[in-house]
């Protein structure tokens, strides 16, 4: 009795491991899918060694001493750089470099944009595991418990729904204050509904289906039944959803900041960085364009990564 | 169900709604300990200790929340949404925000003629072309519309359309505000007013200032719309009717555009309508990178000044539209599609 069912999880792990294998395949043949996870990758490596390359105190011009402390080259753009904006901007001819011209505070901004990605990607990653999980466990539970609870849990997505956008993020943060906590928890509280949509679909049609009445036959418990089986066969359009998300994510979060919930001004974040260059936008066009531009970049790598999860999940999307 | 049960089973789901939204809100911007004061929308620095114990005396700030709940939800009733801030001169918070409403319907309008056009050609095309170039290059420009951070784009639309167009003396377009022409009030839409009074060179100034913002909204959701259209597109030209209409010998034209579009539109009437409710209320960030005065631009300004009596009529106005606008997207699926049943 015991060997057999060890060769029947064998069996099972050897059909996985080819379905992923075969995943793999497809995964290589897109060159969509491909150039978005080479980009994803190479943003999370750059936020893993991003205060390695970068001296994170840079970001703080006040820990410098006065002579260092770098306000003449205020919003300026190396002199004998490749790019010319056109007249009217601010030229530096000193004697260090800047490949993307400087900021408000006179720092480096590429080095800034660098110290800003791992902010973003951190606070992005939390946000949507925690919108993630919290929907999903409570869309699954209200599917597959059925009755008044799953009535009032959709009552309460229908009010969260009906919320214009970003607006309860912004009264949430603005009565919180300004700290990056609670700009975490004004987005989660924007993000998780649909989560709770999309489990509770999947779970309603999985529950009727034959192996929930078989694993019911057998006695297998409710929260085994849902965690260990109906969960893990819905579990993928919940991934796809959530890659997707991440990059819709980056960018409220840091729409928040450049709307002004930044906790410090000088914090190097790619929404705050943008914000910095507001006011500047026709002498220092820099300023908004670079961070915005690599903004876009990992949104776009997340959600090309997404979109090509999609396809080869649904196998009736593969061909 | 009959449809019209189905309609009064939402609209009592509109009520609740509204309900709650209102609590939510009220207990956020009026009774939450650590945000800020209710009553600092109505004060300026130089005024004694006194005067803003009378305006908070004056506004009902000093009793308990459910109390002024309560008060709020009564003068709600007869008509009286309270005063806004000096943000907006201490003006009637609901007249605030009627005068600047026409300026962001003009804006969705316009944002969702661009989605529509743009995206349904775009959908309709990565359809037909599946898997090859023009589909390749339509999921590229998909993803990129939502993967754009709204405002950064409204400002490269600002600087390449504006600043640079008239460094090079090229003709540019105005870079943000709505126009600043004198127009005649009947409507209060803006340009409803200038056609009406064929004041034609309103007409165009306020057109020409609309086409960078609503651009910059609309594409952002183009691509979706796109998306859905052409995987909806996809499953009806496999449909055994497309089949016969091609065997019957119908050029492809029209297989695609009296028979299968017919069809495949139904999912883009859907996306369209709850895309335009959420622009309506949604528009904030590019309102306020353009300048333009809707109300989405107040509606930050109210934010940031704690202002609760503006923020409270901006939610539950938004959230009546986005339900209403719910409902009326079922009613025309259902209308469409006949299958469909409530």
């Amino acid at each position: 009795m015991l060997g057999q069912s060890v060769d029947v999880r064998k069996g099972e792990w050897e059909a996985r491991l080819a379905d992923i294998k075969y995943m793999l395949h497809l995964f290589r043949k897109n060159p969509l899918v491909m150039t978005g996870t080479s980009t994803s990758l190479f943003f999370i490596i750059l936020a893993l060694l991003a205060n390695i390359i970068v001296d994170p105190n840079l970001a703080y011009p006040e820990g410098y001493s006065n002579s260092m402390y770098p306000f003449e080259r205020k919003y300026m753009w190396s002199a004998d750089h490749i790019v010319n904006w056109g007249s009217g901007i601010a030229l530096y001819q000193g004697s260090e470099s800047f490949y993307l011209g400087t900021d408000g505070w006179g720092r480096d901004l590429l080095k800034m944009m660098v110290l800003a990605i791992p902010t973003d990607l951190y606070n992005a990653t939390i946000i949507t595991i925690v919108a993630a999980v919290f929907g999903t466990l409570l869309g699954a539970v209200a599917g597959y418990v059925g009755g008044i609870f799953d009535e009032a849990v959709l009552r309460i997505t229908d009010v969260f729904f009906a919320f214009p956008g970003l607006v309860l993020a912004l009264v949430f943060a603005a009565m919180f204050g300004r700290t990056i906590e609670t700009l975490r928890l004004a987005i989660i509280l924007v993000w998780w509904p649909p989560y709770v949509r999309l489990m509770r679909g999947q779970v309603l049609s999985e529950k009727e289906k034959p192996y929930v009445e078989a694993l019911k036959a057998l006695g297998a418990g409710h929260s085994r039944i849902l965690l260990r089986h109906i969960m893990l066969n819905t579990i993928y359009p919940i991934l796809v959803q959530a890659t997707m998300d991440f990059g819709g994510v980056i960018l409220t979060f840091s729409a928040l900041m450049f709307l002004g919930f930044s906790p410090s001004p000088a914090l190097p974040e790619l929404g705050n960085l943008a914000a910095d260059g507001y006011g500047h936008l026709f002498d220092a066009p820099w300023v908004m364009l670079f961070p915005g531009l690599t903004m876009l970049i990992i949104s776009l790598a997340f959600n090309l990564l997404g979109d090509g999860l999609r396809d080869i999940l649904d196998p009736r999307l593969r061909r | 169900m009959k449809l019209y049960e189905y309609m009064i089973r939402r609209l009592i789901l509109l009520v609740f709604v509204l309900f709650a939204v209102s609590v939510v809100v009220f207990y956020l911007v009026r009774g939450f300990p650590t945000g800020i004061a209710p009553w600092a929308a109505y004060i300026h620095s130089r005024m004694t200790s006194e005067q803003i114990e009378a305006v908070i005396k004056a506004h009902g700030f000093d009793r308990p929340i459910w109390e002024q709940y309560f008060y709020w939800l009564r003068d709600t009733f007869s008509g009286d949404w309270g005063l806004t801030g000096t943000w907006a001169q201490g003006r009637p918070a609901n007249e605030v925000f009627f005068n600047h409403f026409p300026y962001t319907v003009e804006l969705s309008v316009v944002a969702t003629i661009w989605t529509v056009t743009i995206g349904l050609l775009l959908g309709i095309v990565s359809a037909v072309r599946n898997n090859r170039l023009p589909d390749h290059i339509s999921r590229v420009i998909a993803l990129a519309g939502y993967s754009t951070p709204s405002y950064w784009f409204g400002f490269v639309l600002q600087l390449v359309f504006f600043y640079y167009f008239s460094l090079w003396n090229l003709p540019h377009l105005p870079s943000s505000m709505a126009s600043d022409l004198a127009r005649p009030n009947i409507t209060g839409m803006p340009i409803l007013d200038g056609l009406l009074t064929w004041n034609l060179a309103y007409v165009s100034d306020e057109f020409l200032h609309l086409i960078l913002p609503s651009f910059s909204l609309a594409f952002i959701s183009l691509g979706f719309l796109a998306r859905i259209v052409r995987a909806s597109m996809l499953e009806v030209l496999r449909q055994d009717y497309v089949t016969m209409a091609r065997s019957k010998g119908l050029k492809e034209r029209v297989v695609i555009y009296r028979h299968a579009l017919k069809n495949a539109l139904i999912p883009a009437v859907t996306l369209t309508g709850i895309f335009f409710a959420s622009l309506l209320g949604g528009a904030m960030i590019t309102e306020y990178v353009f300048s333009w005065p809707g109300v989405g631009q107040q509606a930050l300004r109210a934010i940031f000044q704690g202002d609760s009596n503006f923020i409270l009529v901006y939610s539950l106005v938004f959230a009546a539209i986005t339900v209403v606008a719910n409902l009326v997207v079922d009613i025309i699926y259902a209308f469409l599609d006949p299958r469909i049943k409530y």
